[in-house]
């Protein structure tokens, strides 16, 4: 068995995290708030290429990240964090916590820094720059709890050699499809996290997940085209669902070979279709869970984050047609058709599951559009604050020497009453919209383009002919709005690598949504 | 961070005991400490901010093994371990990469290069940002705060009730040191890096008004003069743009400024011109090595010793000498980046004609220069393997015109300062690429800058031959661009483009 005592690391800052945090604030003058986020790890996993074996890895991990706030004189408050990968140091106990001392350290004399510099702008351009003294939040959590990781199949014993045939079996079955498939790559991981969050308000959680996740990309060329695909399965369980599958109602997954087989032929498919020349102007568009997964990822999802509908984002991401300022802004108007409902639930078991945010919050459902009509974004504790709204538990980072930043769960178009066959029965001439590839959108979510693996004529209520290189071009109101069906088959697949943050952080999460119909323009290639 | 003795000091100790193990055939010890430390600018004149909102660093040290089996010289194993530089973690990191070990029939071997590399490759740089402390950092991102207050009051009139005033951007100091010995060495071999960027947007959310300013350096000096400059320029050239026009959708002349010819390369481009990438099919340049691919007035090379460039390298994340690569020398495509495993996997590749194309000539050569281990941040990571990256990638002309003159060419249209969210639509090698025209531009009319375009107004759709292969004009000057995320840095020059199809964002709801 491979070896886990670097979790002994979170029961040992169980005992002492808080002592250690108490103990630095009261000694630190300014110092007025302390937090620690802790994460150990096992990793394992294992890669093939053409059916070869090209890579295997383990790797067992632990790392930190504190904030300190300080107080200057006149209430000018000044924020300083340090993120530190640690790795076996964990194991040693007295250099734990001197690690965790001087990375309190560093980060205090950052926050004192900074509201130096801030009380430094505050005097002299006074009035101008008020905004920064109205920062504030809302008082943080005093939370304690234990949550246990989900799995059959422990990742710790998993043998390796079990993980590497199964990526180079089923990479080789894809081989074994024939000259068109030009290059494919499959890849797999077993993984074990267990968060410790401390603060020295009194908050104490401890909260452990396991990951099971596959890839697979697929390259074919055939003389009449060519065409890349890629997906993904995971689900927060052992590597039993790579190795028999998943039967979950919300979010079921085949087993790795036969996800990737499938990928493959209809790669094989697509790379022998035509590439779609779409006609000009607004067509019908009948767009399936695993393409909705992205709009609703891309158009709900993000806009949702209230970091970025304030601004914080502005440089980055960019910002939120949800709010375009506190004073206009879609809170409580319609942004769709009442068809249309969305949300996001950590609670659910997803790609995007946990019970407590990264500062202590518990997650719970938030409804972003009800009836058409947008309700709330996903919020930290500080956003909530500028908002005059409760926290809702979505501030959360990918590695625990990041710092958290409010992230989607799993976020979807809630299901409605329709049978999907019957919503492309009553199209006459449209599009049939399946599986997404890649998304590009306004710099306020406001106008997309998301290109569809597979894109099918409908005429007259029947599927016609494939075509590759397709893709959905709206702007996001006029898409929601004209939303006249809404179907009743609800899936999530799971969404690996969403990128926000500098410097980036990748963070897993789910997303999806029913068959949906409305109109939109068709970008071809 | 650690000190480079310490990172050779150790490299040097593993691999003794590396070399005792008697099932290795081969072997190789890589180790790096870096620090990426930000300061996060959030400044909303309207909401309530913190002004820098992040002051934060990230520290990751660690070290990485591969390891050949004597059984069989295709049989390898890698492990990496955080934080620890002690004999038992090398000791833990053996067990390790010798259960993940797989037999991979394309394995070349590890690099060798068994000359030692002269002093010169290993100097250390002139950088007073491998020593710089947190002060200067906050010095410099709150001057960039005050900065843009203090540009904004400036205009008097544009004291307005809700201004909607947003500074948003970062300041992030990144540096890295690694060391590198291997059973093929015959030397420890170190490297050391520290560069800033600085990103800084100013939005007037009451005036629709979007303006950017960036810059990028390798001293203490440039990085105090990014933070008293960027917040001012930014501010300025947002209320340069406010209250910009929409022009009607269709297909305009436009001239692209450095920003989004940086933005197509880094997302729609660099990928393509990687050993990896003709490997895999998957090059927007298939079938093309050796070929014209661009207009023969541009030439594209990455190069991590560049006088100018902040990113400087001298040793890879392989342990081989760095160098200029020449990716496309006037218009043709002649070298590719890679690492060693990729350049070995493309030149035995049975489909390797079909792939690089008949102009690659019989013996085609991918010299081993890029091979860096990067993670999510441009520092060098223990635990990722080599990837092919580039540096300083400079886009170099011939025939190049001014600023104006590109303006005068295009006569009527767009001039496009900044697009966001480049991605290939249709993956990499169908080379259609969509994004936004998110700020930083203008309406070009009778061969003049004649108003601000309104930002986020037009999706530009387009494929990469509409604007490399035959541009009505080249720029003459390569200007620094920075492209967020990337670990590039790109100094590049304007074009100017024929019939660029632009759609208009937000059409429908105004219906």
């Amino acid at each position: 068995m491979a070896s886990s005592d670097i979790f002994a690391a979170v029961d040992f800052l169980k005992r002492e995290g808080e002592a250690a945090l108490r103990r630095f604030v009261r000694t630190h003058r300014g110092a007025a708030y302390a937090e620690m986020r802790f994460e150990a790890m096992f990793h394992r996993s294992a890669s093939a290429n053409d059916g070869d074996q090209r890579d295997s890895a383990e790797s067992e991990a632990a790392a930190f990240g504190v904030t300190v706030h300080f107080e200057h004189r006149g209430g000018v408050v000044g924020h300083g964090q340090t993120g530190a990968e640690i790795g076996r140091l964990a194991l040693n106990r007295t250099r734990l916590l001197a690690a965790l001392d001087a990375a309190l350290g560093e980060a205090y004399a950052r926050a004192r820094f900074s509201a130096r510099e801030k009380a430094a702008v505050l005097k002299h351009h006074g009035a101008a720059a008020r905004s920064l003294m109205r920062a504030g939040a809302i008082a943080p959590s005093t939370a304690r709890d234990e949550i246990a990781a989900t799995f059959r199949r422990d990742p710790r014993t998993l043998d390796p050699d079990e993980l590497k045939r199964l990526c180079r079996d089923a990479s080789a079955s894809i081989a074994g499809l024939g000259p068109d498939i030009a290059f494919n790559a499959v890849a797999a991981l077993s993984e074990l996290r267990q968060e410790l969050f401390i603060n020295t308000a009194g908050a104490l959680i401890s909260q452990a997940c396991a990951f099971a996740q596959g890839d697979c990309y697929v390259v074919a060329q055939t003389a009449d085209g060519h065409q890349e695909s890629y997906d993904t399965i995971g689900q927060q369980r052992g590597f039993e669902c790579l190795a028999e599958g998943w039967r979950d109602e919300l979010m079921p997954n085949p087993d790795l070979p036969t996800f990737a087989i499938e990928l493959a032929r209809e790669t094989r498919e697509l790379a022998a279709a035509p590439a779609l020349k779409p006609p000009a102007g607004e067509v019908v568009v009948v767009t399936n869970p695993h393409f909705n997964a992205l709009v609703a990822h891309e158009i709900i999802g993000h806009p949702c984050e209230a970091d970025r509908a304030l601004k914080m984002e502005a440089a980055y991401a960019g910002r939120s047609w949800f709010l375009p300022s506190l004073e206009h802004n879609e809170i409580g108007r319609p942004v769709g058709s009442p068809l249309l409902w969305a949300c996001s639930d950590p609670t659910l078991n997803g790609y995007g599951h946990y019970r407590y945010d990264h500062e202590g919050t518990a997650g719970r459902r938030v409804t972003h559009i009800e009836g058409g009509v947008f309700r709330g974004f996903l919020n930290s504790r500080a956003t909530a604050a500028a908002l005059g709204v409760e926290p809702n538990g979505s501030a959360r980072a990918s590695e625990a020497w990041h710092v958290p930043l409010i992230r989607m769960s799993n976020t979807f178009f809630m299901p409605g009453q329709s049978d999907p066959a019957q919503i492309i029965a009553e199209v006459d001439r449209g599009y049939y919209v399946c599986g997404h590839l890649i998304p590009s959108i306004a710099e306020s979510r406001e106008n997309f383009r998301i290109s569809a693996r597979r894109v099918y004529d409908i005429e007259h209520g029947r599927l016609g002919r494939l075509y590759r290189a397709g893709s959905v071009i709206a702007d996001s109101k006029s898409f929601f709005s004209k939303i006249d069906a809404v179907g009743n088959d609800l899936r999530m697949v799971a969404i690996p690598n969403c990128g926000k943050g500098q410097p980036m952080q990748v963070k897993r999460m789910s997303n999806g949504g029913p068959t949906l119909r409305s109109r939109a323009r068709m970008g071809g290639g | 961070m650690r000190t480079a003795v310490d990172l050779k000091k150790f490299v040097r100790e593993a691999a003794a005991l590396l070399a005792r193990e008697r099932d290795l055939a081969a072997f190789e010890v890589y180790c790096s400490s870096s620090e990426h430390r930000v300061a996060r600018l959030n400044y909303t004149s309207d909401i309530p901010s913190r002004g820098v909102e992040e002051f934060k660093s990230l520290n990751a040290d660690g070290f990485a093994l591969r390891l050949v089996m004597h059984r069989d010289p295709h049989e390898t194993g890698s492990a990496s371990e955080a934080g620890d530089l002690s004999l038992e973690a090398v000791r833990a990191a053996i067990r390790k990469a010798r259960d993940a070990t797989v037999i991979d029939p394309h394995f070349p071997g590890l690099p060798a290069e068994p000359r030692k590399l002269p002093p010169s490759k290993e100097r250390a740089p002139a950088s007073d940002l491998m020593r710089a402390k947190d002060a200067p950092i906050a010095a410099a991102a709150w001057a960039t705060i005050a900065g843009a207050i203090s540009a904004f009051e400036s205009h008097a009139p544009l004291k307005l009730p809700h201004p909607g005033l947003v500074i948003g951007g970062d300041l992030s100091l990144i540096r890295d040191r690694i060391a590198i010995g291997s059973s093929a060495f015959t030397d420890i071999r170190g490297d050391e890096s520290a560069h800033f960027v600085s990103s800084v947007t100013a939005l007037v959310e009451s005036l629709d008004a979007k303006g950017t300013a960036t810059a990028a350096g390798a001293s203490l000096a440039e990085m105090s003069r990014a933070g008293a400059r960027l917040g001012r320029d930014a501010v300025t050239r947002a209320l340069k743009l406010r209250h910009g026009e929409r022009p009607p959708a269709g297909r305009y002349r436009v001239v692209l400024g450095p920003q989004p010819v940086a933005e197509i390369i880094n997302y729609m481009v660099l990928g393509s011109l990687t050993t990896g990438a003709f490997y895999s099919a998957t090059s927007a340049y298939h079938g093309r090595f050796g070929a014209p691919v661009i207009d023969a007035r541009l030439s594209l090379t990455d190069d991590p010793l560049a006088h100018r460039g902040p990113v400087r390298r001298r040793v890879t994340c392989e342990g081989l000498p760095t160098g200029r690569t020449a990716m496309i020398r006037h218009g043709r495509l002649v070298g590719l980046l890679s690492n060693f495993y990729d350049s070995h996997r493309l030149l035995t590749d049975e489909h390797r004609a079909e792939k690089l194309g008949p102009d690659a000539g019989t013996a085609p050569s991918f010299p081993v220069r890029s091979g860096y281990r990067l993670g999510e941040s441009p520092a060098r990571r223990y635990d990722a393997h080599p990837g092919s990256t580039g540096t300083n990638v400079i886009m170099r002309t011939r025939g190049g015109v001014g600023d104006r003159e590109l303006v005068e060419v295009v006569g009527d249209g767009i001039y496009i300062g900044r697009i966001w969210y480049t991605y290939p639509i249709n993956g990499q090698r169908a080379g259609d690429f969509t994004c936004t025209v998110s700020g930083d531009s203008y309406l070009i009319r009778n061969g003049k800058i004649a108003a601000p375009l309104a930002p986020n107004c037009f999706r530009l759709n387009a494929n990469i031959e509409q604007v490399f292969a035959k541009p009505l004009a080249v720029g003459k000057r390569s200007e620094t661009a920075v492209v967020w995320g990337a670990p590039e840095a790109y100094f590049v020059p304007a074009l100017a483009l024929e019939g660029i199809e632009l759609a208009q964002v937000g059409a429908a709801d105004s219906d």
